[in-house]
């Protein structure tokens, strides 16, 4: 995973190789994609969210998560570490369950985060295999918790930050915060790759 | 378990002969496969071999850009994946891949050809000289002018293969081309059983005698073709990628013949060739000679598109066409550069469109060219094979460019003059200074007209 690209990830153009003493002295990471895949991207107006839900990510989400390309987990890393870098409250992917991680054979969020070099915890896990897609809002909106603590999981009064890659009606998440909260968290924020 | 009574079914036989499939991807019951398995019908490879060298099994890559490595969830190691051949479904260090080695599918030798064209002598000689290689088990080059009628020149050597009881792929670089090539073979091949393969495409039943396929597809066969006829030989990505190439030798079985058709043959293939089995039409299948390009200077063009102007000998040029009422296709060497100028034309005349490799429209839009539901097209290199559209004109602007190789420019001007009715038209390049490109281009059409007309 750590190897230098040397073609965009998304569309195979060769990538400018020079490594500039401003990419050395300002960035962390060296470039993956090219300045037009890089354009396709609409940044997110929110604090809570990094990018608009569109075409180019729609793509992105299919190639990565359903095509299961591991290696797209640090197209966005720069973008993530910048955001994460100085964040206090302890970081928490929102897990997959075992199942569902075995069948795609990665946790797509906990990869993003590695990609960026941001440490996380987890204390959570999934109940249910069932994706909240194929379900209707109703049906998301009444389901039984999808999360609960792990087992021997400590959530300590204090500030936990949730990270989803994408908030459609906001059932995972706030399912996830109640878990939390109940447990005794002091606060909890949440955090998506994309607005919904 | 006992495996007494279990009959193969015929279709699991009719779709894995020939192909190279990921265990994990069959259609077909569990129960069936692994009773497949234990009965040897299949042989089982690994996704990604390791040794001697790192290479996808699948699509024969090796470039190690191409492979990614991470910490896999299902087999519990560190995982390497193909990335490819990656649209495909991902083959990986813990995914398997099936090649069927079990009965053969039924054959059959009845095909009967229901064409009633006629060919010119040229063509005639070619079809002739293909054929005669086929049953040599040679493979061919047949180099053939833009609008030589190179289609019909197959079906012959199709039709003997056929009867033969071999099995025929006829693949291109381009959809565009499997989609166009399908319905006439249909036609011609009445009682043969067809597939056409690329992304996208839907389930077919049966065993396929005949198969038309993008050269991507390619990937998912081994060892499956007698013959193997490889359409625009020279087009893009085929030239470009180098497994598309092994893909071609991996699909077809060990002394299969290849038959290269081509309008615009690299040096290397003709030096393969040239002195073998080649066979050659300089002229179109109506007899009329190639329109020539034109060259005429357009400085700083680029300039003056972003300044919001048409340079003026473009823009006569373009009124011209729409006076008469001429269909035409404007050729731009970059995306961004045609987008600036879409609005600019569209000032000429509002129905003027513009057509991109990605655009979703792009069939749609090339059908009103064609049905003169708009005047003229702004495209990319896209267009610069397959279409054909009656009484066309063309421009290159900037045909400078490097994306503008000969063979682009041999491609684009025989869009031109195609239709028996409308055999000539005006192609020209607007450039910013000549090129050898440019020059080789008009030389090799020249030449063409000067071999077809002695
Ligand atoms: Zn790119
Ligand atoms: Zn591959
Ligand atoms: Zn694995």
């Amino acid at each position: 995973m750590n190897k230098i690209e040397t073609l965009c990830l998304l569309c195979s153009q060769p990538l400018q190789s020079a490594i500039s003493w401003k990419i050395l002295l300002t960035k962390q990471f060296q470039p993956t994609i090219c300045d037009r895949c890089s354009a396709r991207f609409e940044h997110s107006p929110t604090a809570t969210a990094l990018y608009q839900y569109n075409d180019a990510m729609k793509d992105y989400l299919h190639q990565y998560k359903f095509l299961q390309d591991v290696a797209l987990a640090k197209v966005f890393r720069q973008e993530l570490h910048a955001r994460f870098k100085l964040e206090k409250a302890a970081i928490i992917p929102i897990p997959m369950h075992p199942l569902k991680q075995r069948e795609r054979t990665f946790s797509h969020m906990e990869e993003l985060l590695k990609a960026a070099n941001i440490p996380f915890i987890q204390l959570l896990e999934k109940t249910t295999t069932a994706t909240q897609s194929s379900k209707n809002r109703e049906q998301r909106i009444q389901a039984a918790s999808l999360f609960r603590l792990m087992a021997k999981a400590h959530v300590e009064h204090k500030e936990y930050l949730l990270f989803d890659d994408i908030k459609t009606t906001g059932t995972t998440l706030r399912h996830a915060t109640e878990v939390l909260l109940n447990a005794g968290a002091k606060n909890v924020k949440i955090f998506t790759l994309i607005n919904g | 378990m006992k495996y007494k009574g279990w009959l193969l079914p015929p279709a699991l036989r009719d779709f894995h002969e020939g192909r190279i499939w990921l265990k994990e991807h069959t259609t077909f019951s569990k129960g069936d496969i692994e009773k497949s398995i234990n009965h040897k019908y299949f042989h089982i490879i690994e996704g990604i071999q390791k040794e001697p060298h790192l290479k996808c099994n699948r699509c024969h890559n090796d470039n190690l850009q191409l492979f990614t490595t991470f910490a896999c969830s299902k087999c519990q190691q560190q995982c390497i994946y193909c990335r490819h051949c990656l649209n495909m479904g991902r083959v990986s260090s813990c995914t398997q891949l099936m090649i069927w080695t079990g009965p053969r599918a039924m054959r059959t030798r009845k095909h009967s050809l229901k064409w009633a064209g006629e060919f010119t002598v040229l063509q005639q000689q070619a079809a002739n000289e293909m054929l005669e290689s086929v049953k040599a088990k040679r493979s061919h080059l047949i180099h053939a002018v833009c609008g030589a009628g190179k289609t019909e020149l197959l079906f012959p050597t199709v039709h003997y293969a056929l009867q033969q009881g071999l099995r025929v792929c006829i693949a291109t670089p381009r959809t565009d081309v499997v989609l166009e090539l399908y319905p006439r073979f249909q036609t011609v091949f009445p009682q043969t059983m067809i597939h056409a393969l690329y992304g996208g495409s839907p389930k077919q039943e049966g065993y396929a005698q005949l198969v038309l396929a993008t050269t991507h597809q390619l990937y998912r066969f081994e060892r499956a073709f007698d013959i193997m006829i490889v359409d625009e030989a020279d087009a893009f990505p085929y030239t470009f990628d180098e497994t598309l190439q092994s893909a071609v030798q991996k699909a077809k079985t060990e002394n299969a013949p290849i038959m290269l058709v081509t309008a615009t043959p690299s040096q290397k293939l003709l030096t393969q060739y040239q002195n073998k089995s080649y066979s050659f039409i300089p002229k179109r299948y109506h007899n009329r000679p190639l329109p020539v390009p034109r060259f005429h200077s357009l400085w700083s063009y680029e300039k003056s598109l972003k300044r919001g102007k048409i340079p003026r000998k473009l823009k006569q040029w373009t009124e011209e066409r729409l006076a008469r009422k001429e269909p035409f296709l404007l050729f731009f060497p970059k995306v961004e550069l045609m987008k600036i100028a879409t609005p600019l034309f569209q000032l000429l005349d509002a129905n003027i469109m513009a057509v991109h490799a990605e655009d979703p429209q792009r069939k749609e839009k090339v059908l009103k060219l064609r049905h003169e539901e708009v005047p003229g097209l702004l495209t990319t290199t896209i267009l610069e094979r397959g279409i054909t559209i009656k009484n066309v004109q063309v421009a290159v602007i900037g045909a400078e460019s490097t994306i503008f190789t000969s063979s682009a420019l041999i491609q684009i001007a025989g869009r031109v003059g195609r239709n028996a009715n409308f055999t000539d038209g005006d192609v020209v390049f607007f450039h910013h200074g000549i090129t050898t490109e440019m020059d080789d281009a008009r030389t090799k059409i020249l030449y063409y007209n000067k071999k077809g007309f002695s």
